[in-house]
């Protein structure tokens, strides 16, 4: 606890925690319920399309009206709700006791805890899922009558699971969200199981994520051992004892962040366990898009977000989290800018974004994650989108190599044009909503004070250049530049079409068309709620996303905001760092972080979209001329082979992990089958058939023999009662 | 004493649809004759009817005095238990008893002959056999408890013989008479010792004088001792309990699988209730009573001897009758563990395991009832092998059955295991408990291949002969008992409510019912 000077204090009491007696079943929030019946029911309806083989888009229709209906009853919650939230009690779930101690009971019922944080994000996985669910509508066509009403039951399975996780009153219910989502996509990315590459993707998203979920459930054991609940209204209250810093340490408040860390680091993907989403992509690529790019992986932000308090409890914490944060961004854009294939590009580009969010929780400023958790759900869906269009069109291909001048191909105008947008916010492109949100973490990391979080600051600036390069670097290589492109392996010939000239590329046509336009249009106004006001706070900065942000247990990653305004009477901890404080504040290049940053980032964005259009847009042969130039030199040539191959961290964890657990299966096996089976069981089995040889002329089957036994057993069984009265009894006391 | 034969009211329900039961089965009509099952199970209906008429708050009084029963209640939990049970079991035996017979005579190959054909009487002794558990429940002293239990073997005697005409059943059913003969000597022995260590026969009489030399002298004595230690291994053989255990997997082989359905459940309920009832004599439900540690030690002997035994026999088998015989003894050896429990929570935790217990194994026999494979019974566990491709619904059933054997949560076998063990916990007996976790573990080897094969396995050469057969009754009564299987847990708080009710002890109820009356009339 030795830093607790440069971090801000703990809990801030400004809002008082709400007590559950006030507020079970809120009458104008009570139909909350609704988010997560809707995709519940559209999950069984789905059920009775599959079981009744429909072969319309009937499953897309009932999903897709299901989610929307969703979406809307959390905008109208989020017009009706007032701060600082409430608890929507659904029903009693868990609720045992078993005395009157402090860990004596352990209630989690299934309540839904509304306040700003889990709204705003309630309300972009509602809205993209509905979106997304309408793209896919068109997507999924020619498994229409196969897998179609799997799929959207899927798709409703993950939406009722999301719902859970964010809105949950308690960790049991988060939990149990958490799993569900887990299974959602075990389910959607092993979709095509006939194929073994997603299969064996599936089961290592499940498997890597399990190693996370250990963390989740015991830090949620370890929650309930010392703050005696796992309701988050009651956990808060716990915090806001006058005496909570002597109250709670430990070792156990030490363990709960690390242990919370290793949960969000494999649903989110950071290092170590990011191996699993860059394969995830076997899965439809609205799947993608949905699960493992706008949603399903933010859940790991909103678990630190959502229990930041405890991470406050111990510094250390959340330093690992920016350091894990800032360098899983910086691998992830590093392996990116080495890949050919367009969703594996933007499946790694997803990771190091993740990689900024965490910074961002790391650097305390959750504001700034939370905004760019919401810009990016919109341009990186809406990229997604895009690569699933030219996928789909292209029978499967998506080798950036083989795919050139989309824009000039009639009927692929409005992809290469959405994603062009896409590209510029993932890219950094001054004003647009990436680079707005991005620069907020990039400016706090250098205000922060921390370990080495300046030259975090600087990575994390690298990163963003090369963001920008290998965002680019698919843009132009495959929507600008000569018109050529080849099938994809699912091209087995074109028998629609009389013409002998074989691939035609089939375009997107309007459902797909129309939800890329939305998501564009979305994608660009994600910006807007940086510029608007702040209606909780006027000293708050940030806009509509702080305001959200505040309202909940997150609000201490707020910039402006100080909790001894708010009556927190710990002296000697004021703010580490805000607008208005000038004393805290560190200077790059002698300007205020903040306004510096709209400058570098900005430069830094461009320089790389520059290096883009030399090398692959007006000289592509330079691109390959360089890489054959570095391989040559043996300085170098190891730089380019290890992007190529990621680093060789699948490698690695193959040969340390993968093969002791093989070789050591293998052991037990072995022991399993010769020594358990071959001398135990076996040896057992015989024992008895010896006897019965043995007995064989009282075991006759003959009623006289029969007797005897019994007789005899029953002499037995009374000798062995007097041994036992005479020596002890292994039964107890007797 | 007229007030306790008003006690007797089931039993005489039962007795004269026993007699109804061998009237019909003589009529020429073969539809009058078809009726038989619907008479049993109207008279067990009527039975249970009769039981909650009985067992009323206003005849608590009578029940309280003169000759009252160690456990008052136990008939208010146990015949409505028998009665259901009763009726699944009658529905497995629908149309099996003289089918060979019976079929001849509907083709109109043989002249009906009434001194030939044995279903009337069949059903009579099914009745009957009931009608003695149901009378062991109310046993006030050593003779009626003796009558009551081979009122509820002897029929079972019989039914193994005349179920099919095969040698192995005859054989299987003389086994079955010596050996229980044997067993009936040996309790009765046992009987004696008790008598000549007290100098009375009513149950209650007994403890009192036996609580009163143990105040005295501190010990209830070592005839009495002995003479309870005789009684219950003799008794031992109903529940096929080791070491009297040998029987059972010879007999259940050889009996058709209706039969064994029935001699797997009744007499084991029988003999669990009569040990209940026996084990009162030592006063050990009064305050700071306790077991004389010579009976405790055999019992936990027996307790664990008995499930080992049975999981390890059962471990061995390839054939699923005796595959089922062997697990059933080991249930007996969990059945001890409640009533090592003792009172309370102990034996309420028997009630609900013999009602899993009897439902999970009914079911079990059901779906071999409904089974044949070229005329024979089905036996070898191969033959059921990817069942679900031919009997989805029978698959189902021996599936969901056996998994509540085992154990299987959310079933209800779960909750009666659970509640023995927690019991078991409760009342100090840790490793006992462990000791039947670990062989519930063993259990779960033979069960699941029992859940697995027939759902998950595929048909063999063999196992492809095996045909449904055409009688509905098996499987309507293995559809109701999966049914009550999943969806009595729903109900358990009602059920433990009065399960707990059931085995309240007589001086309990005694001492609760004075407390009321001077409550109603305030002093002066």
């Amino acid at each position: 606890m030795m830093l607790h000077g440069l971090f801000m204090p703990l809990v801030a009491p400004g809002t008082p925690a709400v007590p559950l007696s006030d507020v079970i079943s809120a009458p104008q929030l009570s139909w909350a319920g609704l988010i997560l019946l809707l995709p519940l029911v559209s999950l069984v309806l789905c059920g009775l399309c599959a079981a009744f083989r429909v072969r319309s888009k009937l499953p897309a229709v009932i999903t897709s009206a299901a989610l929307a209906g969703a979406f809307v009853t959390s905008v109208m919650l989020y017009f009706s709700y007032e701060p600082p939230g409430e608890v929507v009690h659904l029903f009693d779930w868990i609720n045992v006791s078993w005395g009157s101690g402090a860990i004596e009971s352990f209630s989690a019922n299934f309540s839904l805890y509304i306040d700003s944080l889990s709204l705003l994000w309630i309300m972009f996985v509602t809205g993209l899922g509905t979106l997304i669910t309408i793209y896919a509508s068109e997507y999924m066509e020619p498994d229409l009558g196969k897998g179609y009403s799997r799929f959207f039951a899927g798709v409703s399975v993950f939406l009722f699971a999301m719902a859970s996780l964010v809105l949950s009153d308690n960790l049991l219910m988060l939990y149990l969200g958490w799993e569900g989502v887990g299974f959602a996509s075990y389910w959607l990315i092993g979709y095509y199981y006939q194929r073994p590459a997603a299969v064996a993707a599936a089961k290592k998203a499940f498997i890597v994520n399990r190693i996370g979920d250990i963390g989740l459930a015991l830090a949620i054991y370890l929650i309930w051992v010392t703050f005696g609940t796992v309701q988050y209204d009651e956990l808060t209250t716990v915090l806001q004892q006058e005496n909570w810093r002597e109250s709670f340490e430990g070792w156990t408040t030490s363990a709960i962040p690390f242990l919370l860390m290793l949960a969000a680091f494999g649903k989110s993907a950071q290092l170590p366990l990011y191996v699993w989403l860059p394969d995830a992509m076997e899965g439809p690529t609205p799947v993608s898009a949905l699960i493992h790019a706008a949603t399903m992986v933010t859940a790991g932000i909103y678990l630190v977000a959502r229990t930041y308090p405890l991470f406050l409890l111990e510094p250390v914490s959340l330093q690992v989290v920016a350091w894990v944060g800032g360098l899983t961004a910086l691998l992830a854009a590093t392996i990116g800018m080495a890949q050919y294939d367009i969703k594996r590009i933007m499946a790694y580009s997803t990771v190091s974004q993740l990689g900024y969010m965490f910074l961002g929780l790391g650097v305390l400023t959750t504001y700034g994650a939370a905004y760019h958790v919401f810009t990016h759900a919109f341009f990186k869906a809406l990229l997604f989108l895009t690569c699933g269009a030219i996928m789909h069109g292209f029978a499967g291909q998506l080798d950036l190599r083989k795919i050139s001048g989309l824009r000039h191909l009639p009927g692929w105008r409005i992809t290469a044009w959405t994603m062009f947008i896409g590209a510029l916010c993932l890219a950094g492109f001054p004003l647009t909503s990436g680079y707005l949100s991005k620069d907020v973490i990039l400016a706090e990391t250098f205000v922060t004070q921390g370990p080495g979080f300046r030259i975090l600051g600087w990575l994390a600036i690298v990163t963003a250049g090369l963001t920008a390069y290998y965002t680019f670097r698919v843009w132009f290589r495959v929507c600008a530049g000569p018109v050529a492109f080849e099938a994809g392996d699912e091209y087995h010939g074109d028998e629609d079409h009389g013409h002998t000239g074989g691939f035609h590329p089939h375009a997107p046509r309007f459902v797909i068309n129309t939800v890329l336009i939305i998501l564009a249009v979305g994608a660009l106004m994600a910006a807007l709620p940086y510029f608007m006001s702040n209606q909780a706070d006027e000293r708050l900065v940030g806009g509509w996303v702080a305001d959200m942000v505040h309202d909940s247990t997150a609000r201490q990653g707020i910039p402006g905001f100080h909790p001894d305004d708010v009556g927190h009477a710990d002296a000697g901890h004021s703010t580490a760092h805000g607008h208005d404080d000038s004393h805290a504040h560190a200077l790059i290049l002698g300007m205020d972080p903040h306004i510096a940053m709209y400058w570098i980032s900005g430069t830094v964005g461009m320089i790389g979209l520059f290096f883009a259009a030399w090398l692959h847009l007006w000289k592509r042969d330079h691109a390959d001329a360089l890489r054959r130039w570095m391989l040559s030199k043996l300085w170098l040539g190891w730089l380019p082979r290890a992007m190529e191959r990621k680093w060789y961290v699948d490698e690695f964890y193959h040969a340390l992990i993968r093969s002791p657990l093989w070789i050591l299966g293998h052991i037990f096996y072995a022991f399993d089958r010769f020594i358990i089976d071959g001398i135990f069981v076996d040896g057992v089995a015989r024992i008895p058939r010896g006897v019965a040889r043995w007995l064989q002329p009282l075991q006759a089957g003959a009623v006289q023999s029969l007797a005897v036994v019994m007789a005899g057993g029953a002499m037995i069984i009374l000798l062995l009662m007097a041994l036992f009265m005479q020596f002890g009894w292994p039964g107890g006391t007797a | 004493m007229i007030d306790r034969l008003w006690f007797l009211l089931p039993e005489l329900v039962m007795l004269g649809g026993a007699i109804a039961c061998a009237i019909v089965g003589l009529s020429h009509a073969a539809g009058i004759r078809r009726t038989l099952p619907v008479i049993v199970i109207l008279t067990l209906v009527a039975a249970c009817a009769a039981s909650t008429a009985v067992y009323d708050a206003s005849s608590l009084e009578s029940a309280l005095g003169e000759g009252a029963v160690a456990l008052p209640w136990l008939g208010r939990a146990v015949i409505p238990m028998v009665a259901l049970i009763g009726t699944v079991l009658v529905l497995v035996q629908a149309g099996f008893v003289d089918r060979g017979y019976e079929s001849a005579v509907g083709a109109g190959k043989l002249r009906f002959d009434p001194l030939r054909s044995a279903r009337g009487e069949y059903y009579a002794f099914f009745l009957l056999s009931l009608a003695g558990l149901m009378l062991t429940c109310a046993a006030p002293d050593l003779i009626w408890l003796f009558l009551a239990l081979e009122l509820t073997s002897l029929p079972t005697y019989i039914m193994v013989a005349i179920g099919r005409s095969e040698r192995r059943s005859q054989e299987a059913a003389m086994k079955y008479f010596f050996l229980g003969a044997m067993a009936a000597a040996i309790f009765l022995f046992g009987f004696a010792l008790l008598y000549g260590a007290t100098g009375t026969m009513e149950l209650t009489a007994m403890k009192d004088v036996l609580v009163a030399r143990a105040a005295e002298t501190g010990s209830i004595g070592s005839l009495a001792t002995l003479g309870l230690l005789i009684t219950i291994i003799g008794v031992g053989f109903k529940l096929a309990a080791a070491p009297m255990h040998l029987y059972a997997p010879d007999v259940y082989e050889g009996a058709a699988a209706p039969v064994t359905a029935f001699i797997a459940f009744v007499p084991k309920a029988g003999g669990a209730v009569a040990i209940m009832l026996l084990l009162s004599i030592t006063g050990w439900a009064g305050e700071g009573g306790s077991l004389p540690s010579a009976v405790l030690v055999t019992l936990w002997i027996m307790s664990v001897l008995t499930m080992t035994l049975g999981n390890i026999g059962a471990l061995l088998q390839s054939n699923v009758k005796r595959m089922l015989a062997y697990s059933s003894i080991s249930h007996s050896g969990y059945i001890l563990i409640g009533i090592i429990a003792g009172p309370g929570a102990g034996f309420a935790a028997v009630l609900i395991y013999l009602l899993a217990y009897g439902l999970g194994n009914t079911a079990t026999f059901s779906v071999l009832a409904s089974l044949r494979r070229g005329g024979e019974e089905v036996e070898r566990i191969e033959d059921l092998a990817g069942l679900r491709e031919r009997q989805p619904g029978l698959a189902w059933v021996m599936a969901i059955s056996a998994g509540s054997l085992l154990g299987f949560p959310p079933l209800l076998g779960f909750w009666g295991k659970l509640l023995l063990f927690i019991a078991g916990v409760v009342s100090g007996h840790l490793v006992l408990v462990i000791i039947a976790g670990i062989n519930s573990g063993i259990s779960a080897w033979y069960y699941l291949r029992l859940v697995a094969l027939p759902l998950t396995g595929s048909a063999t050469g063999s196992s492809r002969a095996v045909e449904g057969r055409r009688e509905v009754g098996p499987r309507v009564a293995g559809v109701f008992a999966c049914i009550l299987l999943i969806g009595l847990p729903l109900l358990l708080e009602p059920m433990l409510n009065e399960a707990d009710d059931a085995v309240r002890d007589v001086d309990a109820m005694r001492s609760e019912m004075t407390a009321a009356d001077d409550s109603s009339e305030p002093v002066g």
